[in-house]
């Protein structure tokens, strides 16, 4: 599903020049759940927002699908970032002046899906996620679990092919944490694709394979399963 | 998707209301007072809009040369309009027209008609002033006929139908016929008029020879041309046809009149010829500027303030595109909630202008508009400048928030760039600096007003009580008879008092080589007491005196301003020489001290005073300020037993003299108030500002305080930057007041020089606004608690 060749990613100030992405080649299958791990500033954030289709690297290749993206415009980017790929933060990111149901159906409609089927999935949704009962309260009234479940509803709804995941337990305790794991394993098995950036050795063992890097290149793959 | 934005929108304004407030209201009251102002001008601008032939309409006025001087009398001789009809092909009417003050009497009802016109036939045919009965064709047609206005009827008549009922012109003698009623005049016209007589009842029965008059001015004369007429070519026959009519008298008089054609339209605003009703384009401009101004800071505000906010928005934008959105879908959202704000602004100000109309309409000394409700139409444009300033002012803010990169913002790691920063400083300059123009502009208007009300005008105004006998045959027994009242101080009669209108003599003057000299003077008729009563002192000989004989028949006294124009360098070089005035010859007994017998918007002219009983119809009465009620009634009962046909009405002479300077005042007080909105606009925006970027520096504040900083080292760390923008502001509005006050204060005869204080004034007055708005929010951030600020982060 992804095939990535020598991509290389370089942070330029007036004086500093820093390669985040050092000629890093990989390959991630359908249907696999890979973890990305590293010391900070290794390049795993780069790496998950040239994924995401949020960043453009300076060269190598980038096959998402078998269709070449490196170099896509804005546009086409946000084309294909909104059907395909859904993302969860370890800071949840939701938008504080919309409720968990909003909040919920924002992809739906920048997706042009229409009212009562929004509706439909959405309701799906927060059901699954268990916390139906929640939708009409805004995000600051949740504690950080049901947040991270209302983030990760809203990465999913549009039922994306691939789940890029930021340290998604990162800012939770540990139940919660676990909690949150036990739904992208859920999703896996379902059949989505997911890349984590994690620093915890206990998530990393819910994937598959795990990936570790050291400035900006691959060091090791360890698979899990 | 819509109702998305909408929601998020209203989530926004809410969650944020101060600023939202501070938005909402900046913009509300930018738009309404741009809404009065632009309500203000049209009206201004609809003077004589409403008659159908307006654009054929001319006035005709006249320029006539001296060998002195030139007069700009308000219209031609009486002759020319009835010669002009049958001389030209192209004029399809003239109407004369002069104003009186007639006593009009209906049984026992009885009013002095202040506003009363003699007009031509044709009157009802050339202006679009309905007649609800009565035939325009023909209502004028004979002598001693009248229309009234709807309301003057009422008075007279009731409900009853006047038409074919008779009132009594009590001064003439005469009794008039009603021929028909027209509707109230409207008040953006320049003829004003309660009822309009047939001027036959002047040329047929008063004054058989006017119309063959070419040297007897003061009528106005309106001609109608035909469509199609080139008014310009017409102009050019005018000369060759009053050499033809008049040429003779012309050459003996040594007078030679110019005629102009003044286009109706423009008469109101653009012509000095008017009578106390009259506009001036130039406030016509400066207010729609002021206005243009208004708006612009208000727009401003929006901006800084929007942009100001990006910050907090960046992180929703981040996840919108994030979870989907395009930058199009972003910038539509982001001007959608501009808009939100217009419309919201807009229904303000609908409110807002509704409940200020009624005292805006007061401040401008008319009602410019009765109900804003009155005229979908205008409300419809209101609607669309809204949706308009919307879009305007939020695509800046718009583009901006949508080119936001999720990446970056999302990390936390946004900065506001420098572009924002000095974009918003730019915009906080320019709003201060139109509005400490405004206020400079202020004081100076009204430090003109002041030095006029408070200039020694050379003559007492206090205490003067004014009555018009209309020349009552009883008026010297009433004066006899009041002078005789305990706090009756004095009492005298004139043909004018100062302030108000005056004859103009055709004159001859022994000037300095003791040639007679031609001029047109100034006169004014009085009575022996008359210089006493008004303490004008004489600079030379001696006032009339009831000593002297002759002092009634061949006696003047002319005015320093007049003997200059003859040549004396000493006002005693005068005393004794010639006098040949309106069949009067004589000697010149002394020569008075120049006293503003104008407003100081003009130079002192040359002034005559003669002795004339039978011209003098103004009983000026000094009274004295103790027990004025009961003097007033002492004085009332004595009128209404000698002379009780007429109505007792009086006035004081120092208000009346003020008068003159009404548009003068309101132009100041209107100036005030918009000055104010102004300021308080820009505070608002200010504040605004200053509260962002207190809370953006929160954690430098921390740090600073943790470090040993006290908390006026942090307000003034926090003011500072905002008083650098007054500064700059204060340097740049300076130069482009003085400019515009210069050339303000050059209509004005007598006028303040600019003086450096009011910059200073100025400029201190905004930097202490400045200070208190920005402080407010720096103190609040200073004394807060490190360790608070520091966990923020």
């Amino acid at each position: 599903m992804i095939k990535i060749h020598d991509l290389e990613k370089i942070y330029r100030t007036e004086e500093v020049e820093t390669i985040a992405l050092n000629k890093l080649s990989f390959q991630v299958n359908e249907g696999e759940f890979v973890a990305v791990m590293g010391p900070s500033g290794c390049g795993k954030s780069t790496l998950l927002n040239i994924l995401g289709l949020l960043d453009d690297p300076d060269s190598g290749s980038f096959l998402f699908n078998n269709i070449e993206v490196a170099g896509f415009n804005e546009r086409k980017r946000a084309d294909l970032r909104k059907r395909n790929i859904g993302f969860v933060f370890q800071s949840f990111n939701l938008i504080d002046e919309l409720t968990v149901f909003e909040n919920v159906e924002l992809p739906l409609i920048y997706l042009g899906v229409k009212s009562d089927e929004r509706k439909k999935r959405v309701e799906e949704m927060l059901d699954k996620m268990q916390i139906m009962h929640r939708r009409n309260h805004y995000p600051q009234q949740l504690s950080g679990g049901q947040q991270q479940r209302v983030a990760v509803a809203r990465a999913v709804v549009n039922k994306p092919k691939l789940i890029l995941a930021d340290e998604p337990t990162g800012n939770l305790d540990s139940s919660n944490g676990n909690e949150v794991m036990e739904l992208l394993t859920d999703l896996n098995e379902q059949g989505t694709t997911i890349i984590m950036v994690t620093h915890s050795e206990h998530d990393a063992r819910y994937s598959h394979r795990i990936i570790r890097m050291l400035d900006g290149q691959t060091v090791t793959e360890n698979i899990l399963v | 998707m819509l109702k998305n934005y909408f929601k998020i929108a209203f989530r926004n304004l809410w969650r944020h209301r101060v600023f939202s407030g501070i938005n909402i209201l900046g913009l509300s009251v930018g738009m309404t007072a741009c809404f009065l102002i632009f309500l203000y001008v049209r009206f201004e601008l609809s003077y004589d809009n409403f008659h159908s032939k307006a654009d054929r309409i001319y006035r005709i006025v006249a320029d006539i040369k001296t060998p002195t001087e030139t007069m700009h009398p308000g219209g031609p001789s009486w002759a020319v309009g009835p010669h002009l009809m049958g001389g030209f092909p192209q004029v399809e009417a003239a109407v004369r027209t002069t104003g009186d003050e007639l006593l009009v009497r209906k049984g026992n009802v009885k009013f002095q008609e202040m506003n009363s016109l003699f007009a031509d036939s044709s009157f009802f045919q050339m202006f679009d002033f309905k007649l609800v009965k009565g035939n325009p064709h023909t209502a004028l047609n004979e002598p001693l006929n009248i229309v009234f206005s709807e309301s003057a009827a009422k008075k007279y008549f009731g409900n009853s139908d006047p038409v074919g009922q008779t009132v009594l012109l009590t001064g003439e003698g005469f009794t008039a016929k009603v021929t028909g009623v027209m509707k109230d005049i409207p008040e953006n016209s320049l003829i004003q008029a309660d009822m309009i007589v047939s001027m036959n009842t002047i040329t047929r029965k008063l004054n058989p020879t006017l119309n063959d008059q070419w040297g007897n001015y003061g009528n106005r004369t309106y001609v109608l041309l035909k469509p199609g007429a080139d008014a310009a070519a017409f102009t050019r026959q005018l000369p060759a046809f009053l050499e033809k009519m008049n040429g003779t008298e012309m050459k003996q008089l040594n007078m030679y009149p110019t005629l102009i054609l003044e286009k109706l339209r423009d008469a109101y605003l653009r012509s000095n010829r008017n009578d106390s009703n009259s506009g001036n384009i130039r406030n016509v401009y400066i207010f729609s500027l002021v206005a243009v101004f208004i708006l612009l800071i208000a727009c401003f505000n929006f901006i800084n303030l929007t942009t100001a906010r990006s910050a907090e928005r960046a992180k929703e934008v981040g996840i919108r595109k994030v979870v989907g959105a395009g930058k199009p879908q972003l910038i539509r959202q982001f001007i959608g909630e501009s808009v939100l704000i217009c419309v919201i602004a807009f229904f303000i100000t609908l409110g807002a202008a509704a409940l200020l109309l009624p005292s805006f309409n007061l401040l401008a000394g008319k009602t410019i508009s009765k109900g804003i409700f009155d005229n979908l139409g205008i409300i419809g444009l209101l609607f669309l400048a809204a949706t308009g300033i919307g879009l305007l002012a939020g695509i800046y803010p718009a583009l901006v928030l949508s080119s936001f990169r999720p990446v970056t913002v999302l990390k936390g790691r946004f900065a506001t760039g420098t572009k924002g920063i000095l974009l918003r400083k730019g915009l906080v300059i320019s709003q201060f600096t139109i509005s400490i123009a405004l206020i400079i502009s202020t004081i100076i208007v009204y430090s003109q007003m002041n030095f006029m009300r408070n200039q020694d005008l050379g003559f007492s105004k206090d205490q003067e009580m004014v009555i018009n006998s209309n020349g009552d045959p009883a008026k010297e027994t009433f004066m006899h008879a009041i002078a005789a009242i305990p706090n009756v101080k004095s009492v005298t009669m004139s043909s004018s008092v100062p302030g108000g209108g005056n004859m103009g003599a055709y004159s001859q003057i022994q000037n300095v080589k003791g040639e007679m000299q031609i001029a047109n003077l100034d006169l004014y008729f009085v009575d022996f007491d008359y210089l006493k009563q008004f303490d004008i002192k004489m600079a030379a000989g001696r006032m009339f005196s009831r000593e002297f004989m002759t002092d009634t028949t061949q006696a003047m006294i002319l005015n320093e301003a007049a003997v200059k124009q003859f040549g004396y360098r000493a006002p005693a070089d005068a005393v004794g020489r010639d006098f040949d005035q309106w069949g009067r010859k004589g000697k010149i007994i002394g020569v008075m001290k120049d006293f503003h017998f104008k407003s100081l918007q003009e130079e002192i002219k040359p002034l005559s005073m003669r002795i004339e009983p039978t011209g003098c119809n103004l009983i000026s009465i000094k009274v004295s300020s103790s027990h004025l009620p009961a003097t007033i009634a002492a004085i009332e009962n004595k009128w209404n037993t000698l002379i009780p046909a007429r109505p007792f009405d009086y006035f004081f002479l120092d208000e009346y003299f003020d008068k003159q300077y009404r548009s003068e005042q309101r132009f100041g007080k209107l100036f005030l108030n918009f000055a104010i909105l102004a300021i308080i606009i820009s505070c608002l925006g200010l504040l605004g500002l200053a509260s962002y970027s207190t809370m953006q520096r929160t954690r430098e504040i921390g740090i600073r305080k943790v470090l040993g900083a006290t908390v006026p080292n942090i307000v003034n760390l926090l003011s500072k930057d905002f008083l650098k923008l007054v500064a700059i502001a204060i340097l740049v509005a300076s130069p482009i007041a003085w400019f515009a006050m210069h050339n303000w204060l050059q209509d004005f005869a007598y006028r303040i020089p600019i003086a450096w204080w009011v910059f200073a004034v100025a400029a201190v007055l905004a930097v202490l606004i400045a200070l208190l708005t920005v402080s407010f929010q720096a103190i609040k951030a200073a004394v807060s608690n490190p360790v608070k600020s520091l966990r923020t982060e």
